[in-house]
């Protein structure tokens, strides 16, 4: 492929550089990836900042992701539209956020976020119960969902608010040695 | 000549496993008999042996074999070889007994040395078991030495490959910890495979040059295969050693994993290096073809391939049977031990790698298995599977001791043994940090500093080393009689100072130790979660990563293999409500531990809860637990009526009492079936005693805490009840038993003050067809009159019911004094919520404590007059009646009441009540027993009919309801 100053500028590697956890090989590596996902919307000439956005659908079809039940939700809380609509900057913010270097409060606070189905900062029975039903796949009856759900919040909540905030969350994510050192992946 | 050498092994141990009886056998020298009776070969040793009176009065099978030796033993045991003495009343049959005996002789010596170990728990907690028991192995062995001049007991190979450790290796591959096993399988592969031929080469080369340059002394003969066969039984780290000694030391999981599995995993290579080069040997290092080199790798994949696919192809099997043992559960835990060893044996049989196939057997069915046999069959199976481990685990220790008190054995060269020590310490330091130098780069956790001393240091040589080297052929290896014993002091060396010394060294350099926490549903959760993210952003980025194809098995899993290995009512559930179950079971395990015996009748029941059956009936146990506060005793109502010290003292003896005099009612026939374990009658009636106790709990909980929340929140415990109620008529499949109260519920009705009797007609008009019973309006009148009229309302805004809860009914108690503390408990008892059943449940819980306190007027059995008298009364009242009548509900327990004389006005309707309430518990003892044969009968054949009745007239129907669509019952 190219040159890599005919995808960027210096000045964006460099500020892409600071904004991730990345070096300029894996930024590099990462947005051939991006090219590669819809090759007919990115262009390969990044210098002028071109406002392109890849579409939902397109990673939402993706065969590999298809069985996948948190698919719309990670493209969602990344994307920063919210529709899981990404720009490349959304898309390297992804990778970094689960990189090895990411700090442990980062990973606690997407992972927040990919929780709090409805974006109130709160992790409630409402999300918790679609968490649940995407994990086992609408297996457990409403009854039982509404148990666990309970029994989750109960395990965690500390303020007795009946709903689970970032700190209770964090709390209880920490508590756990190796959670968030699993939770990464490598580029 | 490489495919010889298989077989060979295999008549070897054959034979070894044939002379170790012999052996055995001969403590007598003179006694010819190789006893070695069909049974004690054919079970596993630590299940051999018979009591020996239970093996003399053994069936005819074993009677004909003992005829066969007869002959022998009338020569032979000198009492009974007086001739023509006639019939003799007592014989000394020694010969006869003599090889279980021994073996159980053995197992109890060693169990008692456990058990001797630990009564002095600051030697345990320094020194580990496998060093006691090695020293007290050696005392036995100074012993038997002395005793007889000749060493006749050692660890045989036969023994050891066949029962021994099978014994252990199946214990570690049934539970091993799949997910973190598979997590690090990379790792542990490498180290199993690269690490052990580095250090089997390693150490056979450096050997073989120390020998040359003349350290070594000349005496131990051999050439350069010779010192690499003995690199390749050196090297090998050792799985039972590493149990030993890590589960004492509690590293971290990661660590431990990486290290056990590495042992487990290392079995293959050293098999095939062992039989490689012992093919070598035999041929002589001059004829070795190129060719075999090429032969021995392809072996090395073959016994390491085919171990895995046999212990996978038992693993799917035993799987597979398990979903068909529902009618059998009695004998669920053999098909797991016969399969499990079963893959061992076919292994051993091609001459796979047995260890490997029968680790995989057990990771693999785990998973199924566990999903599939009963709780009770799970414990079994735990249970079982660690003693016959721990026993295991401990002869092996001890003969190890016994094994080097042999004089025959020691050729000591103190070159080859030193160079030895160092080589193998070095080699595997060596080895640890520059495979965890490559492996880093790919790990997502790197291993640091810490964990590669503790790995490097954890390299213990053990039973197998030992094993392998005995069974080497003292004409073709010359040095055999020098390799053994270097091979013992590099044993005892490890596993006694390496091993006494590894947990000082954790400590000191604070390697992170395991955390027991507790497993949590969030943790589950959110692994889960976590997975499914990661490998979703792993495919975005188009990586075919860990994530990935794990997420692509669990999908092949859930599709295809649970649909074909597990049961059906078992596989749609999913492991996250199995987990919640397991977590839901152990917080209550332990609230009922901490709450005493207040709920003893409940503990019972709690084993069968496991059972999916009706789990969601019992809900939340944390959820008491949280809401109750005080975490230490569940039961709610001592802690609601808190009206002085005195009054809470009565009624925490009273519950005492309660509960401890519940028992003796119940009583039930023995019944014995040699192929079932009724699982009905008694757990299931105090399963369902448990479940209402909880249910009122709940119920009386909730109502008393969210009064304020009034109607809306009564309304939905009331709907819940319904539900219930449907459900529990479904799930005892019997007609209830509280009917005659439905029938009795006008009595008290009229009763009512104006007010009072608009409130409850609002609510029932609201709630048609549920059946609550409100009680003790009568006693409540005169405290209320003086209360303020608002506060009347309150506390009957959110009154449909008042409970026959415990605490109501002991202010009533004959022995608790006048009605004194009655005004103090009005607005907790009267907001209190609690269906019919369980005032039935009350009642017959009560009626134990009512024997005992007033005996006399109680059982008169004055039923259908009292019915009808209430009838009328019923019709009088003007109250609608029909089952909509249900909703209001006879108001006191009267047979609380009697002395309480002094409130006239309902005293006449007190008495008629009061025998009505006493003669309904009469019939219920037999309507118990009816039930317990009509359980298992589909839920629709017996509804009763005013249930039914009911539900029909009930606004929903109950079907819809949250509370009924729990897990399917029976």
């Amino acid at each position: 492929m190219g040159n890599k100053q005919t995808i960027f500028t210096p000045q964006q590697l460099d500020a892409y550089q600071d904004c991730t956890f990345f070096t300029r090989k894996e930024i590099l590596r990462l947005f051939y990836r991006y090219h590669n996902l819809a090759p007919q919307l990115v262009p390969l000439d990044y210098t002028s900042k071109p406002d392109v956005k890849l579409p939902y659908e397109l990673i939402g079809s993706m065969p590999e992701l298809k069985d996948n039940p948190f698919r719309q939700r990670i493209a969602q809380v990344f994307s920063e539209d919210g529709e899981g609509n990404m720009t490349l900057d959304d898309f390297l913010d992804m990778f970094s956020a689960l990189s090895e270097m990411a700090p442990r409060d980062l990973k606690a606070y997407y992972a927040f976020k990919i929780y709090d189905f409805n974006d109130d900062d709160y992790i409630c029975k409402s999300d918790l119960e679609k968490t649940l039903n995407k994990l086992t796949r609408n297996e457990l009856t409403e009854d039982e969902v509404r148990m666990v759900c309970e029994k989750v919040i109960d395990e965690s909540d500390l303020d007795n608010d009946g709903r689970l905030s970032l700190e209770d969350f964090q709390h209880m994510i920490v508590r756990a040695p190796d959670f968030l050192s699993t939770f990464h992946i490598r580029i | 000549m490489l495919f010889v050498t298989p077989l060979l092994l295999v008549t070897a141990v054959g034979v070894a496993a044939a002379d170790l009886y012999g052996t055995e056998a001969s403590v007598r020298p003179e006694t010819a008999v190789s006893a070695a009776p069909p049974a004690t070969l054919s079970a596993s040793p630590a299940a051999s042996p018979y009591p020996p009176e239970e093996y003399a009065e053994a069936g005819i099978a074993l009677a004909r074999s003992a005829d066969a030796h007869d002959p022998v033993e009338t020569t032979d045991s000198g009492d009974a070889s007086h001739h023509g003495g006639g019939y003799k009343i007592v014989q000394w049959e020694w010969s006869y007994v003599q090889t279980p005996y021994i073996i159980a002789i053995w197992i109890l010596v060693a169990s008692v040395a456990k058990i001797l170990f630990h009564f002095s728990q600051r030697v345990t907690t320094v020194v580990p078991e496998s060093c006691l028991l090695i020293l007290l192995g050696l005392v036995l062995g100074g012993v038997v030495l002395i005793a007889s001049k000749k060493q006749l007991y050692q660890l045989e190979p036969g023994l050891f490959f066949l029962f021994l450790l099978p014994t252990i290796v199946g214990d570690a591959g049934y539970f091993m910890p799949s997910r973190l096993f598979f997590d690090n399988l990379g790792t542990i592969l490498v180290y199993a495979v690269v690490g052990t031929l580095w250090n089997a080469f390693c150490t056979g080369f450096s050997l073989y040059g120390m020998k040359l340059a003349g350290i070594i002394d000349e005496k131990v003969e051999g050439g350069m295969m010779e010192f690499l066969l003995f690199g390749a039984l050196i090297s090998a780290v050792d799985p039972v050693a590493v149990l030993a000694v890590f589960e004492e030391v509690h590293v971290n999981e990661t660590l431990f994993i990486i290290v056990f599995g590495e042992s487990l995993l290392n079995d293959a290579v050293t098999v095939v290096l062992y039989k490689v080069f012992i093919s070598f040997v035999e041929v002589g290092p001059g004829n070795v073809q190129t060719a075999d080199y090429f032969k021995g790798v392809a072996s090395f994949l073959i016994v390491n391939v085919g171990g895995t696919l046999v212990g996978l192809i038992f693993a799917v099997l035993l799987a597979f049977v398990t979903r068909f043992t529902k009618r059998v559960r009695i004998i669920e835990p053999l098909f797991i031990f016969l399969l499990v060893y079963l893959a061992y044996l076919t292994a051993e049989l091609f001459s796979l790698s047995a260890i490997l196939s029968m680790t995989f057997c057990g990771i693999g069915c785990n998973k199924y298995v566990e999903a599939n046999i009963s709780q009770k069959s799970r414990t079994t199976v735990k249970y079982t599977m660690k003693t016959l481990a721990s026993i295991a685990e401990t002869i092996i220790f001890i003969f190890l001791g016994i094994s080097a008190v042999d004089k025959s054995k020691w050729a000591w060269d103190t070159g080859l043994v030193s160079c030895t020590l160092i080589f193998i310490f070095v080699f595997r330091a060596l080895g640890v940090i520059g495979q965890t130098w490559v492996l880093n780069w790919f790990r997502l956790v790197p291993l640091d500093k810490l964990d590669q001393v503790v790995m490097s240091y954890g390299g213990l040589r053990g039973a197998v080393a030992f094993a392998l080297v005995v069974l080497l052929d003292g004409h073709k290896v010359k040095a055999k009689d020098y390799f053994v014993a270097t091979t013992i002091v590099v044993i005892f060396f490890t596993v006694m100072f390496q091993g006494l010394t590894i947990k000082p060294l954790v400590k000191w350099l604070k390697v992170p130790r395991s955390t027991n926490s507790k497993p949590t549903i969030n943790e589950e959760i959110h692994e889960r979660a976590f997975d499914h993210i990661l490998a979703a952003v792993e495919d975005i980025a188009g990586l075919n990563g860990y994530h990935h194809w794990r997420d692509k098995w669990e999908q092949f899993d859930k599709n295809y293999l649970s649909k074909l290995l597990m049961r059906k009512s078992v596989y749609h559930k999913g492991e996250l409500w199995e987990v919640y179950q397991k977590i839901n079971i152990r917080d209550a395990i332990s609230v009922i531990d901490q709450g005493g015996n207040v709920l003893s009748s409940a503990r019972l029941s709690l084993p069968s809860m496991a059972s999916r059956t009706s789990f969601s009936e019992v809900t939340n146990v944390t959820n008491y637990l949280r809401e109750n506060g005080s975490g230490v005793c569940l039961d709610l109502q001592v802690i609601d009526t808190v009206s002085g010290g005195k009054v809470e003292e009565e009624t925490e003896t009273h519950h005492l009492l309660t509960g401890n005099l519940y028992k003796p009612r119940r009583r039930y026939h023995a019944h014995y079936s040699r192929h079932f374990m009724t699982v009905g009658d008694k757990e299931r009636q105090d399963r369902e005693v448990f479940q209402r106790n909880m249910r009122s709990r709940l119920e009386s909980f909730k109502s008393t805490r969210h009064k304020a929340k009034g109607r809306h929140k009564k309304e939905r415990s009331q709907k819940k009840r319904k539900g219930s109620d449907a459900k529990e008529q479904e799930v005892n499949g019997k007609p209830r038993r509280n009917v005659s109260w439905q029938d009795t519920d006008p009595v008290t009705a009229p009763v009512d003050s104006p007010e009072e009797r608009s409130e409850e007609e609002a609510d029932k008009d609201e709630d048609v067809g549920i059946t609550f019973v409100a009680r003790k309006h009568e006693t409540l009148k005169e405290p209320l009159k003086e209360r303020p009229k608002s506060d009347m309302l309150e506390v009957y805004q959110s009154l449909a019911v008042i409970p026959p809860s415990p605490t109501c009914a002991e202010k009533h108690l004959p022995w608790k004094g006048g009605g004194g503390t009655l005004p103090v408990c009005v607005s907790m008892e009267t907001t209190k919520i609690i269906p019919i059943d369980l005032q039935q449940a009350w009642n017959q819980s009560i009626s134990s404590l009512e024997s005992l306190a007033s005996p006399p007027v109680q059982a008169e059995p004055q039923h259908p007059r009292v019915r009808a008298l209430s009838r009328a009364e019923a019709a009088r009242g003007g109250n609608s009646g029909g089952s909509d009548s249900g909703g209001s509900g006879p108001a006191q327990d009267p047979r609380f009441h009697f002395p309480n004389d002094e409130e006239n006005g309902q005293s006449l309707q007190q008495q008629e009540s009061q025998p009505l309430m006493s003669s309904m518990k009469p019939p219920a003892p037999p309507q118990v027993s009816s039930t317990q044969g009509m359980g298992r009968r589909p839920p629709t054949f017996n509804r009763n009919p005013c249930v039914y009745l009911r539900s029909l007239v009930s606004a929903s129907p109950p079907g819809s309801e949250p509370r009924s669509r729990g897990p399917t019952q029976l």
